[in-house]
């Protein structure tokens, strides 16, 4: 599995996703690692419904994911991997799944502490996990869609905390 | 009367309305839900929940929706209840302009499948059309 796009989007599969990162990428599989959506029918198949046919849809919690993907090796697959929270993908991130660059599209929380940009609204712990995933040499940045700039999550979490 | 809910990305669903009414005149039992970049999932939700309760009047309510696998359809679909609650996707403004007339009589299930046709009815190459008449 090739995987082109790690994204953290508490939509899921959405618009942006659809219209947007799929042919952007030319994306032929995505991956939605979302314990909630992972273990609720309805949701799922609403993914599958919306998702265009040639690309393979993959919907997995968190474990499942990091010990079961394959992925390392290539199969020419080119693949979204989408997680609901920051939380999950620091999850992922510890049992095993490494990536490099993180992509953040639309998180909201209610218990908001940074508001970096209007879509994307960070708790405490948010934070926390983010600057985990730093620490371990990833890089993250704010990007809803790829026509958009992409900016760097850490130097707009500074100049909101300076 | 059944009700109908327009959930879109962005004002698309009040510009609909908006439009609808100016060809039409005002439009009863209708209402819209924008969804913005910067709404939360539960503040939407509650929003169509809101939505749905004040346009039921016993018969049910119809969601509008504009794309499906967006956010507003996402979130809408949580609300599907047979006789209650059913989702259209796709929503123009041909459509907005047909509410009363197609649900003349129906339940929202047949009202939900007449407005879909219709939806789709009113999708057309101009020149199909014309074409053989007016293009030599």
């Amino acid at each position: 599995m090739d995987i082109a796009l790690v994204r953290v989007d508490n939509r899921l599969v959405h618009g942006q996703i659809l219209e947007a990162w799929i042919p952007f990428i030319k994306a032929d599989c995505i991956v939605v690692v979302d314990d909630l959506t992972a273990s609720d029918m309805f949701r799922e198949t609403v993914i599958r419904m919306a998702v265009p046919r040639e690309v393979t849809v993959i919907i997995s919690d968190v474990e499942e994911f990091a010990k079961t993907t394959p992925f390392q090796a290539g199969n020419g697959h080119r693949t979204i991997v989408l997680f609901g929270a920051i939380a999950s993908a620091r999850r992922a991130f510890e049992l095993g799944f490494r990536f490099g660059k993180l992509n953040i599209g639309n998180i909201y929380n209610d218990s908001c502490v940074i508001c970096c940009t209007p879509s994307v609204l960070l708790s405490e712990s948010d934070i926390q996990d983010a600057m985990f995933l730093r620490d371990s040499g990833v890089r993250i940045e704010l990007r809803r869609v790829p026509r958009e700039k992409p900016l760097d999550f850490f130097e707009i979490v500074r100049s909101v905390t300076i | 009367m059944i009700g109908v809910l327009i959930a879109t990305h962005g004002n698309l669903g009040s510009e609909l309305i908006k439009a609808a009414e100016m060809i039409h005149g005002s439009m009863k039992l209708v209402a819209h839900v924008a969804v913005d970049q910067d709404k939360g999932v539960e503040d939407i939700k509650k929003e169509i929940s809101a939505g749905i309760k004040k346009l039921d009047q016993g018969k049910g309510v119809l969601i509008l929706t504009d794309l499906f696998g967006g956010t507003p359809s996402n979130l809408s679909l949580s609300f599907l209840k047979a006789g209650k609650v059913e989702v259209v996707t796709g929503v123009n403004l041909p459509m907005l302009l047909k509410l009363n007339e197609v649900q003349e009589g129906k339940s929202l299930e047949e009202f939900a499948h007449s407005l879909k046709e219709y939806g789709i009815k009113n999708i057309s190459l101009a020149s199909e059309i014309l074409g053989k008449k007016f293009s030599g």
